[in-house]
């Protein structure tokens, strides 16, 4: 795509974000990415919806967790919110695999056929699970696949989605809410708060043009629904749904002047993304969060169920604050969403700060912080929900010490790619589990004997 | 394994620096230059690999060695190491006792401190000719037994011996002081024109010829009186 398209493209993308924050979507902007401030949730929402991310919205009840998610879906994919509605999962205790999955086709199972009726949550590219901790545990692991791979199974059938993004909603814990399981959570590429939008801009919402119903329209919503039902083979129909969705985004245009993206637009959006190169402070600092979040000096990693031992060397550091290991879910999600966030502010490249604002939104619901950490933290005043105000606080501990020894990573990491080519160099030694790691991977014993 | 490390291929390596770095090779670079000067000494003297005292060869060898170390800014203990490199042989081939301590002895009356100590006591071997010359105004300490010579042609300056020094301690010195608080070998004073030399422990021989200086034992005079206690020294017609 020729730079001309591609910055046609990030205009849209804009135009999309800003339809939503001045009119759907009515919230404070609570971070600042060079220069440019956004508001947290929605940034995750449509980045989240250009990456086929999966995020996690948390929030009070009625605070435009699953409206915002259903927007950013109807403007990124072109489907019109009463099919959006159609599509979404509501967790609650008596969720069956039936409802969320696919069942069989009655009809055809008498006369001996098994075939599967696929639910539209299956079927549609943009799922929605609304109060995803609503369901019990046990029911959790059977949309694990599918919310990883986009691949649904259901008796001896299988749909694999080849492009879906997901948008979870939870609660905050109250009766009738349960643990999200670790698998599960790890496989959310963000988490993010919707927040209240201040007194201010809450006696806007509800008023004329902030309530989505631009969004709407009955005929091709019932369109969508027929396309859904037939009995088609899954690629067909989702041609003929994105026939549909050409409409719609026509209809948008005419009706509305709203433009939003086609599958071919965010194809280029994913071309374009892969790109754009990471800077080596990027990387650098990456490696260094990772080596925080992963590594243990006494045993070797990061494990669940083994605690650091007082007086360690390294209480300095985030691992001595961690219960659990960082998966390597989270280096994945960090550079996809890094990408993204560098194509929409139309840098050549990732770095630092693009990472050092996603950092608190991919780790906040993956790291498990110990109790005495928790109890140290949990009184302080902040405005964001404890796990996010956490990770925040420490990706700037992260960050502060990644100022401090930066060039002297980078170079400890120069000079472990020669020595790994056979130069004879002797590795650069420092205090923080990064150089540990390089020691490792240079097959020096990193422990002491 | 595959390189992870790929990326920071290009990143250029600085060579690092610390302070201690740059002190340690100043130091060396010194200590090289030191050995260096003794090494084209001792080629340029000893070519037969025979040295002999007398015969003007300590005086030529000691202005030698005063030209070789021209211009060269070194301490203490730079003098210090080169005893220890001296002792252990590593960088120095082969060591001649006489242009050894003349040059040692170059080294200390050219060094910028008035007072020198020398820890010679855990060393292996002996060193002589130390003090050679020492000048006015210089102090020098050896702490441990030393060999012969020490204090041969001491002009004025001070030298103290914490232990026990050989044969033809302060021959011919013509001025300054020489106290030793062990015992001194034969000839002790020999060709003595000046100057004073005090030894707490035992003197096994006076020098006979002497021309000036005062030679005390635990205090006493000995000479120029002439009684000598411990026994009476061999009549030799001196070095050489």
């Amino acid at each position: 795509m020729s730079p001309e398209n591609n910055g046609a493209l990030r205009e849209t993308v804009w135009e999309i974000h800003d339809y939503i924050r001045e009119n759907l979507y009515l919230n404070r902007p609570d971070i600042e990415v060079k220069g440019v401030r956004f508001n947290a949730a929605l940034l995750m929402s449509i980045l989240t919806g250009l990456c086929q991310g999966k995020e996690l919205i948390i929030g009070e009840p009625g605070l435009g967790k699953t409206t915002s998610a259903e927007y950013v879906c109807s403007l990124l994919y072109g489907f019109p919110l009463g099919t959006i509605w159609g599509s979404e999962v509501a967790g609650h205790p008596e969720q069956t695999e039936e409802k969320i999955i696919g069942r069989p086709d009655l009809g055809r199972l008498n006369q001996g056929e098994e075939v599967v009726v696929w639910s539209h949550f299956a079927l549609l590219p943009v799922k929605i699970v609304d109060e995803i901790n609503r369901l019990p545990e046990t029911k959790q692991s059977m949309i694990l696949d599918g919310v990883d791979r986009g691949n649904w199974e259901y008796l001896n059938d299988a749909i694999i989605n080849r492009e879906y993004c997901l948008f979870a909603t939870a609660n905050y814990q109250d009766r009738g809410t349960h643990t999200i399981i670790a698998p599960l959570i790890d496989r959310f590429d963000v988490m993010v708060e919707s927040k209240h939008p201040g007194a201010n801009l809450a006696y806007l919402i509800g008023s004329a043009g902030s309530d989505g119903r631009a969004l709407r329209h009955e005929e091709l919503e019932a369109a969508f629904q027929k396309v859904l039902g037939e009995r088609l083979p899954y690629q067909v129909r989702m041609e003929r749904i994105e026939e549909l969705c050409a409409e719609f985004r026509w209809a948008l245009a005419q009706d509305h002047g709203i433009r939003t993206l086609s599958r071919d637009e965010r194809k280029a959006f994913r071309v374009q993304k892969a790109q754009i190169p990471f800077d080596l402070d990027f990387n650098a600092f990456l490696r260094l969060v990772l080596s925080e979040l992963s590594f243990c000096h006494r045993f070797g990693q990061k494990r669940s169920l083994e605690r650091c031992e007082e007086g360690c060397h390294f209480t300095g550091y985030l691992c001595n604050h961690l219960q659990n290991c960082i998966s390597n879910r989270f280096p994945m999600s960090v550079r996809g969403f890094s990408q993204a966030l560098a194509w929409l502010l139309g840098d050549q490249a990732v770095g630092l700060e693009h990472l050092k604002a996603l950092l608190p939104f991919t780790l906040a619901h993956r790291l498990r912080w110990n109790e005495e950490t928790v109890a140290q933290r949990e009184r302080e005043p902040r405005q964001d929900p404890l796990e996010i105000y956490m990770a925040k606080q420490g990706v700037e501990e992260m960050h502060r010490r990644y100022m401090e020894q930066g060039p002297q990573i980078k170079e400890a990491l120069a000079v472990a790619s020669r020595i790994m080519e056979g130069e004879p160099l002797e590795p650069i030694m420092g205090d923080h589990p990064i150089y540990w790691e390089i020691q490792r991977d240079l097959g020096k014993e990193g422990l002491e004997r | 394994m595959r390189n992870p490390f790929l990326d920071f291929r290009s990143v250029p390596i600085r060579k690092k620096e610390i302070p201690l770095d740059r002190i340690v090779r100043a130091k060396q670079a010194i200590m090289d230059r030191i050995i260096e000067g003794y090494l084209a000494l001792v080629e340029e003297e000893v070519k037969g690999l025979v040295w002999l005292v007398g015969q003007s060869h300590e005086v030529r060898t000691y202005n030698a060695a005063l030209r070789s170390i021209q211009g060269l800014q070194y301490d203490q203990d730079d003098v210090e190491e080169l005893c220890a490199e001296l002792d252990s042989a590593k960088k120095v081939p082969y060591l001649i006792s006489g242009p050894a301590g003349i040059y040692l002895s170059a080294l200390i009356n050219q060094a910028r401190e008035e007072r020198i100590l020398l820890r010679l006591q855990d060393f292996e071997r002996t060193f002589h000719f130390l003090g050679y010359r020492l000048p006015q105004g210089k102090t020098l300490i050896l702490r441990g037994n030393v060999g012969d010579f020490i204090g041969a042609s001491l002009a004025g300056g001070r030298l103290v011996v914490e232990g026990s020094a050989g044969n033809w301690c302060g021959a011919g010195m013509t001025g300054g002081e020489i106290l030793v608080t062990g015992l001194t070998g034969q000839k002790t004073g020999e060709w003595m024109r000046g100057g004073r030399i005090q030894v707490d422990g035992r003197i096994w021989g006076v020098g006979q010829n002497r021309y000036g200086g005062e030679i005390y034992h635990r205090g006493r005079p000995i000479a120029p009186l002439g009684a000598v206690d411990q026994s009476q020294s061999e009549d030799d017609d001196g070095p050489g």
